[in-house]
């Protein structure tokens, strides 16, 4: 590696196809795929292999990178964990390189959609890839969720520990108990109660629809 | 009305929101502004931020109006099209 310069993430040489196929599997767990519009595709993927050229990762082709490597590593495509809510209103990602995997013509969707106001339902992940007994941390947006599948039935529920702010995805499942990885605080999936006064976390709304799991926030 | 696009030559909607424009012979401005070195780039970036309260492209200002991403429908009204 040399001094100058940011360290490069692909080697040189690197394709449209191989960003393509790279990304992929990735964003198919995120409820996403490609955009119909194959050229518009070819388009936005040599636009990020230009910037990866230029900045040594995939930059967003639509937003500035604002030189703060903590901010700009929520615009290294695909960036969809990070602004999911906004995303899964939208049907699509702010560039339109994806598409929700529930869309049916991707092409259609170009260009500015008003975000509506409300609610948002997220896809977070594939149930089957979930089996019973998982506890994960999602994220979605700006905020961290724990995921947790109790037998059939799926929850989620605040990631951060009331105690001394642990994160409880990355804790352990015992029946419908989350517990702490910290100091081992107990929370009830099913409604964020905890035996400890005063330090319940929120719960979210969890579905399953076409095999993948949604968090509603 | 003054027209002005903030654009990044990477972004495809950048690319579209400039041909719509063309093909409806309308004046305006454009600035790239990741063709923009130094200070010149640093004030554009806060002028965007300013406009629109983010730094997602394009951004289009319309007399008072500032439109954020490709909103073919919304310059078409403005336009009177
Ligand atoms: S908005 Fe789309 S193209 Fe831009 S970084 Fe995010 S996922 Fe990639
Ligand atoms: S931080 Fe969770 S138990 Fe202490």
């Amino acid at each position: 590696m040399s001094a100058a310069g940011p360290r490069r993430r692909f080697p040189e040489g690197t394709t449209a196809g191989d960003l393509r196929a790279y990304m992929a599997p990735f964003v198919e767990r995120l409820g996403y795929r490609f955009n119909d519009d194959e050229e518009f595709v070819a388009e936005v993927l040599e636009a990020e292999i230009e910037i990866l050229d230029e900045a040594g990762d995939v930059y967003c082709p639509c937003r500035v990178r604002t030189g703060d490597p903590k901010e700009d590593v929520k615009i290294v495509c695909p960036c969809i964990p990070f602004y999911a809510d906004q995303f899964a209103k939208l049907r699509k990602c702010w560039c339109g390189l994806f598409v929700r995997t529930d869309v049916e013509d991707g092409g259609e969707l170009h260009g500015v959609i008003e975000v509506p106001e409300g609610p948002a339902e997220v896809p977070v992940a594939l149930a089957d890839e979930f089996p019973p007994g998982t506890l994960r941390t999602v994220r979605i947006g700006k905020r961290e969720v724990a995921l947790a599948r109790v037998g059939d039935e799926f929850f989620a529920l605040g990631n951060v520990c009331r105690h001394a702010f642990g994160p409880l995805g990355q804790g352990f499942l015992d029946g419908h108990a989350a517990i702490c990885p910290w100091h081992g605080w107990r929370f009830d999936v099913r409604d964020g109660t905890t035996d400890h006064p005063g330090a319940d976390v929120a719960t979210y709304p969890v579905s399953v629809r076409d095999g993948y799991v949604f968090v509603t926030v | 009305m003054q027209i002005r696009l903030y654009a990044l030559s990477t972004c495809p909607y950048c690319r579209m929101t400039k041909k719509f424009l063309d093909s409806a012979s309308v004046e305006y401005e454009m600035t790239e502004v990741d063709k923009l070195d130094g200070a010149e780039k640093e004030a554009a970036i806060a002028e965007v931020r300013e406009l629109s309260g983010g730094a997602s492209f394009p951004v289009v200002v319309m007399g008072d109006e500032v439109i954020v991403g490709f909103n073919k429908k919304r310059i078409r009204e403005l336009l009177d099209l």
